[in-house]
């Protein structure tokens, strides 16, 4: 059985131009002038492998580079170099509550989340009811997500993450939000996917989270893979660098 | 099974813009009666100023029958066309967050922009269906062709707003260009004066934007020829003349879509 993800000497950086060339004036004012950049090295040379129902951790110091290689893993950023390989179906859902509409109702936001992550229209009707009752929001189906609490539109959210059908999660700092029984009843969902054989990433800063959950975790400083393995042979040098910055 | 599951095909396509549609109808509806009001202000606005000035005057000399259906009919059609545009134009740049942050298709932004001008357009057809039943201006089967005009505009407006919307990302210039050209095509393509009153070599350029051979047809199937000077894409370009329209249609949209697709790989990181 192929691994569920398979990078390899992925690369990438960011230019960040000193000054911005977004106007047609300054092509033809200086065509010549070479506009100097920044050159910022999120990743250099990643290479990991995942194994299909493995719940993978990636932690590291701010900036590290960790957002950016979830975002290649998910397709939304395209590596300098290297090559990703995945084996399964992705959930869209990176972070949780962008593609929320503040001015709809807690309805129709489920209704184009769903679609947008590739539910049909009979698919979502079937799930509806769980998200809500998941989510403990039946009673706010009708009010505009601009009165909702950040707490009630994370629990939305994954609730609605969780419904579609995927193979792989990739999760971006998510239970940060959220009381203390909601995160109970997310941590049980993580029980119910380990069992189903789904692969679960998670970048985080949640240290006993990972401790509990990860069967294995990646260390990332500034944008070079420092380790990875099980959890309690990494936290020791996380913990230098993240004192030392 | 690929990676992004069912998002892909032209079924998913399909399904995320009935929603996305189906939504902002709804929410046009539903506790805004006055929001909807205002998106027919706009082109009754036009409509009654273009009027006023000139009814009497193509009147008098003889230029166009009918010149409040004509006059409705190009209003309508231009501010379909032109919003559609100025809808996805902007849309990527201002949907930057989520581009970064869900893993979906990006041109799914620009055309979910341009299905809600397509509810307010079919809205504001049916208000304005009104003006033309009290001008007793008869159905015809005819009409039928209507639907497929107006499919012809769509994806012309989809093209010409994919290309400028992904040139957008890079030169924001861009949104200014399109400000004065819609200004410009709004003048120079006959919405309410028959395109026959400007010079042939005028009337050759003008024809080259299928917008003018869309909103001619369109006026000809309705109310038949207004005047002598109500020319259509054949009377400037010969009998091919609506073939090399369409080919023009076919062109921006397959120029849109692939530029759309090429520069998409890189918005994340770039809006």
């Amino acid at each position: 059985m192929p691994a569920a993800i398979e990078v390899t000497g992925v690369s990438k950086s960011f230019r960040i131009p000193h000054e911005q060339r977004t106007y047609f004036k300054e092509y033809f004012l200086h065509p010549f002038r070479r506009t100097s950049y920044e050159r910022n090295d999120a990743l250099d040379d990643v290479s990991f492998t995942i194994e299909r129902g493995e719940f993978f951790g990636i932690f590291g110091p701010n900036g590290s580079g960790k957002s950016t290689l979830l975002r290649i893993l998910a397709g939304i950023y395209v590596p300098d170099a290297g090559r990703v390989r995945i084996t399964g179906r992705l959930s869209p859902f990176i972070e949780l509550g962008v593609g929320f509409n503040f001015e709809l109702n807690a309805r129709d936001n489920i209704r184009v989340n769903c679609a947008l992550a590739g539910l049909t229209t009979n698919e979502v009707a079937a799930r509806f009811d769980e998200i809500l009752a998941f989510a403990e929001l039946e009673r706010f189906v009708d009010q505009k997500l601009k009165n909702y609490s950040s707490g009630m539109l994370m629990r939305l959210a994954y609730s609605i993450a969780i419904q579609i059908p995927f193979d792989i999660l990739l999760l971006d700092e998510v239970l940060a939000v959220g009381d203390q029984s909601f995160q109970e009843k997310c941590f049980a969902t993580f029980e119910e996917f380990k069992q189903d054989g789904k692969t679960v990433i998670l970048v985080t800063h949640d240290l006993p989270l990972l401790s509990r959950f990860a069967d294995r975790v990646l260390l990332l400083e500034h944008g070079v893979v420092s380790g990875v393995g099980p959890f309690d042979e990494l936290v020791d040098a996380y913990r230098e660098s993240a004192l030392v910055g | 099974m690929d990676a992004r599951g069912r998002r892909t095909g032209v079924g998913y396509y399909l399904r995320v813009l009935r929603v996305v549609g189906g939504i902002e109808f709804k929410a046009k509806y539903a506790g805004a009666a006055l929001g909807y009001l205002w998106s027919l202000a706009k082109p009754l606005a036009y409509f009654g100023v273009l009027w006023l000035v000139f009814a009497h005057l193509l009147r008098t000399s003889n230029q166009t029958d009918n010149f409040t259906i004509f006059l409705l009919m190009g209003i309508l059609l231009y501010w379909f066309f032109v919003d559609s545009v100025s809808a996805m134009l902007p849309s990527v740049v201002e949907r930057g967050s989520i581009l970064r942050r869900l893993a979906f298709p990006p041109i799914l932004v620009p055309l979910s922009a341009s299905i809600g001008i397509c509810v307010t357009f079919f809205a504001n057809t049916s208000a304005i269906a009104v003006f033309i039943a009290a001008d007793r201006v008869t159905p015809h089967p005819v009409w039928l062709v209507l639907p497929l005009l107006l499919i012809e505009l769509y994806v012309f407006s989809v093209g010409v707003g994919l290309l400028l919307a992904a040139l957008f990302v890079r030169f924001r210039d861009v949104g200014q260009v399109w400000d004065l050209a819609s200004q410009l095509l709004f003048f120079a393509s006959a919405v309410f004066y028959p395109i026959g009153i400007v010079p042939e070599w005028a009337q050759k350029v003008a024809f080259l934007n299928p917008f003018l051979q869309i909103m001619q047809d369109a006026r000809h199937v309705v109310l038949g020829s207004s005047g002598p000077n109500d020319l259509s894409v054949t009377d400037v370009y010969g009998a091919w003349g609506r073939l090399f329209s369409i080919a023009i249609v076919a062109l921006v949209f397959v120029a849109g879509i692939s530029l759309f697709r090429r520069e998409s790989r890189f918005f994340a990181e770039r809006v």
